[in-house]
């Protein structure tokens, strides 16, 4: 009770109420002990992030310490972890994108929620895509001699991940959230289809990249801690994608309540700022009464 | 461990990146539900 009070008067710190009644103290105190936690956290996702930083902890562990170096690469091949890991995370972000799209555009499924998942995993893909394209081309100064090169590989994946900042840019376009959601879903089952693209340029074109190194074509051998340390980082990053696309997801819904309702919420602010103090206990008490 | 530097600034270039983002989605979202009442945020 004393939460929505405390909104709708636009009080910035909860204990302003402590004042009003013995019977709100309790209320008042809540919210505050609340906000020590994050706004968009549940413990499921609080249990989510503990198992991220578990897995991560893991990762460094056994990607830069147990894992043995390469017969060829050497020490180099710890970037792997990174690279392959943050690339899996944008081709599932993306590819989560185009299914949530999907789904909002399709009229028995169509809910604002799935417009906001597709933006929230498409903002994670991108950050995931430039930190691919950071570790790649590091991983290219040490393998081939040169931070970038025009290979096929390379120049779809600098082409997917600028796509993927369009749509991030179609989804800043003013509008309604109806039409931002329809916009935006358009660009994404068209953006999609550059995956297939990146992924197989390797085999289509000559270049230098390498195939791929587990479920590929060629017979490349990973020694067993390797192969482990690998299946490590791809369970952490996807952990860690699903903990932020749930937190993207939830700040988009509430930015989404603000602009909507943001107005009303104000007008609410200044007529319950503009009452006389004693009006706003006794209306605050008569609410508690009700309730 | 040779080439060190290289391999690192990947660990510390993506450890970092995903925390600010990380600290961005909570922030933003601390601050927009002190805006919004309890029933624009129903997983509380």
């Amino acid at each position: 009770m004393a939460v929505t009070q405390n909104h709708i008067t636009g009080t910035a710190n909860p204990s302003a109420n402590l004042s009003a009644n013995s019977a709100d103290q309790g209320a008042a105190i809540e919210p505050a002990r609340r906000r020590r936690r994050s706004a968009t956290g549940t413990p499921f996702t609080f249990a989510l992030g503990v198992a991220t930083i578990v897995s991560m902890a893991l990762l460094v562990l056994f990607g830069l310490l147990l894992s043995p170096p390469d017969v060829t690469q050497g020490e180099s091949v710890r970037i792997l972890y990174i690279h392959v890991g943050t690339v899996w995370v944008a081709y599932v972000a993306f590819g989560v994108t185009a299914i949530a799209s999907a789904l909002f555009l399709w009229k028995r499924t169509t809910s604002l929620t799935w417009d906001r998942i597709a933006g929230a995993s498409a903002e994670v893909g991108v950050l995931f895509m430039a930190l691919t394209l950071f570790a790649g081309s590091l991983w290219g100064r040490l393998s081939w001699g040169k931070f970038w090169v025009w290979d096929a590989r390379v120049t779809t994946t600098a082409f997917l991940f600028i796509t993927y900042i369009g749509y991030l840019a179609v989804r800043g376009l003013g509008g309604s959230h109806q039409q931002r959601g329809r916009r935006s879903a358009v660009v994404a089952l068209l953006a999609v289809l550059e995956i297939p693209l990146v992924h197989f340029s390797v085999e289509l074109w000559r270049g230098l990249h390498q195939e791929a190194s587990v479920a590929g074509s060629t017979k490349v051998q990973l020694e067993n801690l390797m192969l482990f340390s690998l299946f490590l980082a791809l369970i952490a990053f996807t952990l860690l994608f699903v903990w932020l696309v749930i937190h993207r997801q939830r700040v988009l819904a509430m930015q989404d309540a603000l602009e909507d309702k943001g107005l009303d919420y104000a007008l609410a602010a200044r007529q319950a700022e503009s009452m006389p103090a004693t009006e706003r206990v006794t209306t605050h008490a008569s609410q508690e009464g009700t309730a | 461990m040779e080439n060190i530097g290289f391999i690192l600034a990947t660990y510390i270039a993506t450890f970092v990146g995903s925390f600010f983002l990380a600290a961005y989605y909570l922030r933003r979202g601390n601050r927009l539900a002190e805006q919004l009442p309890p029933e624009d945020k129903p997983w509380i």
